[in-house]
């Protein structure tokens, strides 16, 4: 009975939480009816930080705050239906949230070094997250890889971050976007963008850095997974937005100082850094296709597509256009819902018994229509097809490559021609859901409300389908607001 | 203004979800919404006064509307739909294959609900895409339409329905990805205010003939493979064979229009030089599809192998009269998609009902079926000949009007069409000759003949091959309202 009470009571108290910081932060948004409620006065936000910030409030950073407190908000708000005599809420609930907050600060950092350890507080809650079931060896052997790759990732950026302060005697993101192509030791500097992006390129998958997050996806349990896929491996996208929009839209190519007659070779390698985001990002969203199209079971499936959608979002910042930032934005508030989303419904599915394979899953259409209806919805959203958020997001994203001309309008047929492969692995979960006929023998749900799924849970899920919906109908509200934030970043910087 | 077009969107779409859940009312719903259907575009045809004109030297649209949808400076769209006479046509299409699908499949046992509920989504779809004149909805139209045609490939299909659904999702879908590119890279190129028809038609015609040529070339492969065109043409055939007959009826009579009428509102209307400097391409793919389609039809022993191939080959014309790029030319593709719609239906529920009633369309292994199955013999007559190009039924004014018009541009290349056609009539005259003559052979000796709801949907197309090609000018009429169809001396 105390388990009952000690799980309700953290649970109740993390999603108030959640819920009131987002409050707050839709209120510094500028959201009209919570003007009341605005703690940051407008005339501080989107100003170019000093270059001794360790933070700064941009619109962009918000909406990152937002988008990820929504994730969080999801995923607390669903385990409130998790089983009663489960050990460790408190664990779990107060590593959530301190996963947020790290989070939540990374999305505001003005600088490298404050970035990378609101990334590792986010990561250190993370890996602990993922094994705190202590009694399911699967979990722990997922917590250790996570663990092992994540100090190699956290390695990594940090000897980039040096080799940069070494190259430009600052880790201020202001001074480094400025000073980019311009001083001293260029290939200093680039071998240390190099090991950022695969530092952080770990967190946010990329490939080849992503070979760690199926087997965590996998091994985690399903509400972790939830929310390292629609939350935590975000902040590896943000990360990459404060590195990156700098040096290669903002570049500045000053004239060179020339000592005794030798003149520096000019170097400027935003256009290299730009190719070689586009290139891992295309890379990224086929192997991610492809492997997801191998994949027999559901968990490891969805977190295969997971990957191939951080191509899409990196594809953004490879375009680093004000409109492709905006495209790449809504892909990420999209994807909270749909991929959070699919893998609560996952857990949901696996509360009822069905197994990991995906078919397991035969005849849910028919036992469960609902509760199918809603991931059927979900997986749709997540193939691109229209009336749903994914549609709309790819539709803008893939649009802002066309619309920066050049090169990235190849890279937008990348990107249409993933869609359409990605397709096939979702549809194929709709068919076994629907056509294929139900086994004969079907486990008998557990004593929860609403056939053994739980109201919270259901709500969480509720919220996410309604949310698909109503932004791939009607995404002008939103879109906007993001489109003004990315204008904002794009001028002001980090 | 009643927004007639929003409203006609609103319930089919409606209508669908209704059937979707009606369970065993499914089809009266169905049936019930045909009809709706049905006055609606009959409202359309008489709401329809001409057109408007839209600014200089724009074109105007009958029954527009345009509301704001997206908003972000460098992005801008609205929904807007709106008719011309070329669209109107379609729209009719539409509305009497969907009629005549839900008649001809009344008694569907396989799940019937669902069923009846995606054909009326296909339609739902391709109505969509003949109204949308914005690059978002129409692409959002475009791909509804394949998902629902997947799925009744998929569950009602023949023995390789998975192999066929999935061949023609990977090439249709690859296609379609790669004409929203090609729309996006025409909207942004030419700096278009919106994503709007009217505005991509006041700033595509300033686009350079290079970045022209190479547009109208990707969309000419988006909308090709639907047509189909040759080599794209190898999923039809297979979808066509395994494909329940209502799913053949809206594949040929919708689907394949969708290429025809892509091209020339799209590409014909938005990029008139780029279409004038690569038609050369479309004049030898559609040379070489006319021929393709008439040559292989004539090897074929399945019926409805047969009639598949000749839809290549039908195809085939409509591409040439487009690549003529003449206000003549451009009306008989129009015409011509329409009247294939409606003959290729009728081709394709025989073909159904000859499998139904002898268990094979084997086009050797049964013969004499006239007196054994009157009335399935006279529709497959209709039918042929109609395919054939007899003049007072509907093919025949398209398919002259077209080859005179190729004439005007192509002079004696014309004698390729022409002969092809000779080919065509042959293999209906030599199936007829097989299928519904000489002695009886193959299938049971007592048949019955075809059930009346399938009479009855032949019938609705067959009255329509007739008055139609009496008096082709009704719809004629209407075609020429369009800025690229008309007028013409």
């Amino acid at each position: 009975m105390v388990g009952v009470r000690r799980l309700e009571i953290l649970g109740g108290v993390a999603v108030a939480g959640l819920l009131a910081s987002l409050t707050l932060v839709l209120a510094d948004l500028g959201f009209a009816p919570l003007a009341a409620l605005r703690t940051l006065p407008a005339a501080n936000v989107d100003v170019i930080p000093a270059t001794s910030a360790l933070f700064s409030f941009t619109s962009l950073g918000l909406v990152f705050e937002g988008i990820f407190l929504t994730a969080a908000l999801l995923v607390a708000l669903a385990s409130l239906s998790r089983p009663s005599d489960e050990k460790g809420a408190a664990v779990f609930f107060g590593l959530l949230l301190l996963a947020t907050l790290g989070m939540t600060l990374a999305a505001i950092a003005a600088d490298l070094i404050f970035l990378l350890l609101a990334v590792e507080v986010v990561g250190i809650s993370t890996y602990l997250l993922v094994g705190y079931p202590r009694r399911d060896p699967r979990g722990l052997e997922a917590a250790m890889k996570f663990y092992i790759v994540g100090a190699l990732s956290t390695a990594l950026s940090f000897f980039g971050a040096s080799l940069l302060f070494g190259a430009y005697g600052s880790t201020n993101l202001v001074v480094l976007s400025q000073a980019t192509g311009t001083v001293g030791y260029p290939a200093l500097a680039l071998a240390g963008y190099g090991l950022l992006i695969a530092g952080l390129g770990f967190k946010l998958t990329l490939v080849p850095f992503h070979a760690w997050a199926v087997d965590v996806y996998d091994g985690a349990p399903t509400d972790v997974t939830a929310f390292l896929a629609g939350g935590s491996k975000k902040v590896g996208l943000v990360a990459f937005f404060l590195l990156f929009i700098g040096p290669v839209s903002l570049v500045v190519v000053r004239p060179l100082t020339c000592v005794g007659g030798v003149c520096p070779t000019p170097f400027d390698f935003a256009p290299t850094l730009q190719l070689a985001l586009g290139v891992v990002a295309v890379v990224t969203m086929t192997v991610g296709n492809v492997l997801a199209l191998l994949q027999r079971e559901m968990k490891r499936m969805l977190a295969y597509s997971s990957i191939s959608q951080a191509g899409y979002m990196l594809l953004g910042i490879a375009v680093g256009t004000a409109p492709a930032i905006a495209g790449a934005t809504f892909q990420v508030l999209g994807h909270v819902f749909m991929k959070s989303g699919a893998f609560l419904v996952v857990a949901a599915v696996a509360g009822l018994g069905v197994g990991p394979l995906i078919d397991d899953w035969r005849g849910l259409g028919q036992r469960r229509p609902i509760l199918a209806t809603a991931f059927a919805l979900m997986l749709l959203s997540l193939a691109g097809i229209p009336l749903t958020v994914g549609f709309l997001s790819k539709f803008v994203l893939f649009s802002a490559a066309v619309e920066a001309q050049g090169y990235f309008v190849w890279l937008a047929v990348a990107g249409v021609l993933n869609s359409a492969l990605s397709v096939f692995y979702y549809a194929r979960v709709l068919k076994v859901m629907y056509v294929d006929p139900s086994p004969e023998q079907v486990p008998a749900p557990p004593a929860l409300p609403l056939g053994g799924i739980g109201y919270a849970r259901a709500a969480a899920i509720a919220i996410a389908v309604v949310a698909i919906v109503a932004l791939g109908v009607d995404p002008q509200p939103v879109l906007g607001g993001l489109q003004s934030a990315a204008n904002h970043f794009v001028l002001t910087g980090p | 203004m009643f927004p007639i077009i929003s409203f006609t969107l609103a319930t089919l779409l409606v209508g669908t979800l209704l059937t979707f859940a009606a369970g065993r009312w499914a089809r009266w719903v169905a049936l019930l919404t045909s009809v709706v259907f049905l006055g609606e575009a009959s409202i359309m045809l008489l709401g329809f006064t001409g057109l408007p004109q839209f600014g200089p030297g724009g074109p105007g649209f009958a029954l527009g509307e345009s509301h704001p949808w997206i908003s972000l400076g460098w992005l801008t769209i609205n929904y807007t739909v709106g008719l011309d006479g070329i669209s109107l046509v379609l729209v009719l299409l539409t509305a009497f294959l969907q009629i005549a699908t839900v008649i001809y499949s009344w008694e569907e046992s396989k799940r019937p609900s669902a069923w009846f509920g995606l054909v009326l989504l296909t339609c739902l779809g391709c109505l969509g895409v003949f109204v949308a004149l914005d690059i978002l909805l129409f692409f959002l139209f475009w791909e509804a339409v394949l998902v629902p045609m997947f799925f009744l490939i998929a569950h009602w299909g023949g023995p390789r329905r998975r192999y066929a659904a999935l061949k023609f999702f990977i090439y249709t879908h690859v296609a379609s990805v790669v004409m929203l590119v090609a729309l996006f890279a025409m909207a942004f190129y030419s700096g278009a205010a919106s994503f709007d028809f009217p505005a991509l038609y006041a700033a595509t015609h300033g686009l350079a003939a290079t970045t022209q040529v190479f547009l109208a070339l990707a969309l000419f492969f988006g909308f090709g493979v639907k047509f189909p065109v040759v080599p794209f043409h190898t999923w039809l055939p297979d979808a066509h064979v395994e494909a329940p007959t209502g799913g053949s009826v809206l594949l040929a009579g919708l689907l394949l229009k969708l290429g025809g009428y892509g091209l020339i509102r799209w590409v014909v209307e938005l990029l008139p030089q780029g279409i004038s400097l690569i038609a050369p391409v479309l004049y030898v793919v559609a040379m070489v599809s006319i021929v393709w389609g008439s040559v292989v039809s004539l090897s074929q022993r399945d019926l409805k192998r047969m009639v598949a191939y000749s839809s290549i080959n039908h195809m085939g014309i409509v591409l040439l009269a487009i690549a003529v790029h003449s206000p003549v030319g451009l009306m008989a593709a129009v015409l011509l998609m329409f009247a294939h719609g409606i003959v290729s239906g009728l081709l394709f529920m025989v073909s159904g009902s000859v499998h139904h009633t002898y268990g094979t369309r084997d086009i050797p292994s049964v013969g004499g079926i006239t007196p054994r199955t009157p009335m399935l013999a006279t529709m497959i007559m209709v039918g042929s000949l109609a395919s054939l190009g007899l003049p007072a039924l509907i093919s025949f004014p398209a398919e002259f009007t077209a080859l005179l018009a190729t004439w005007d541009r192509l002079a004696y290349w014309v004698v390729i069409p022409l002969v092809l056609l000779v080919v065509t009539a042959a293999f209906y005259l030599w199936m007829m000759q097989r299928l519904l003559f000489g002695p009886s052979k193959g299938g049971p000796e007592v048949v019955h003949d075809l059930p009346f709801y399938e009479g009855a949907g032949m019938a609705i197309l067959v009255a329509l091959t007739v008055l139609y090609g009496i008096l082709p000018g009704l719809l004629v009429n209407v075609i020429v309202q369009s800025p690229v169809t008309g007028p013409f001396p």
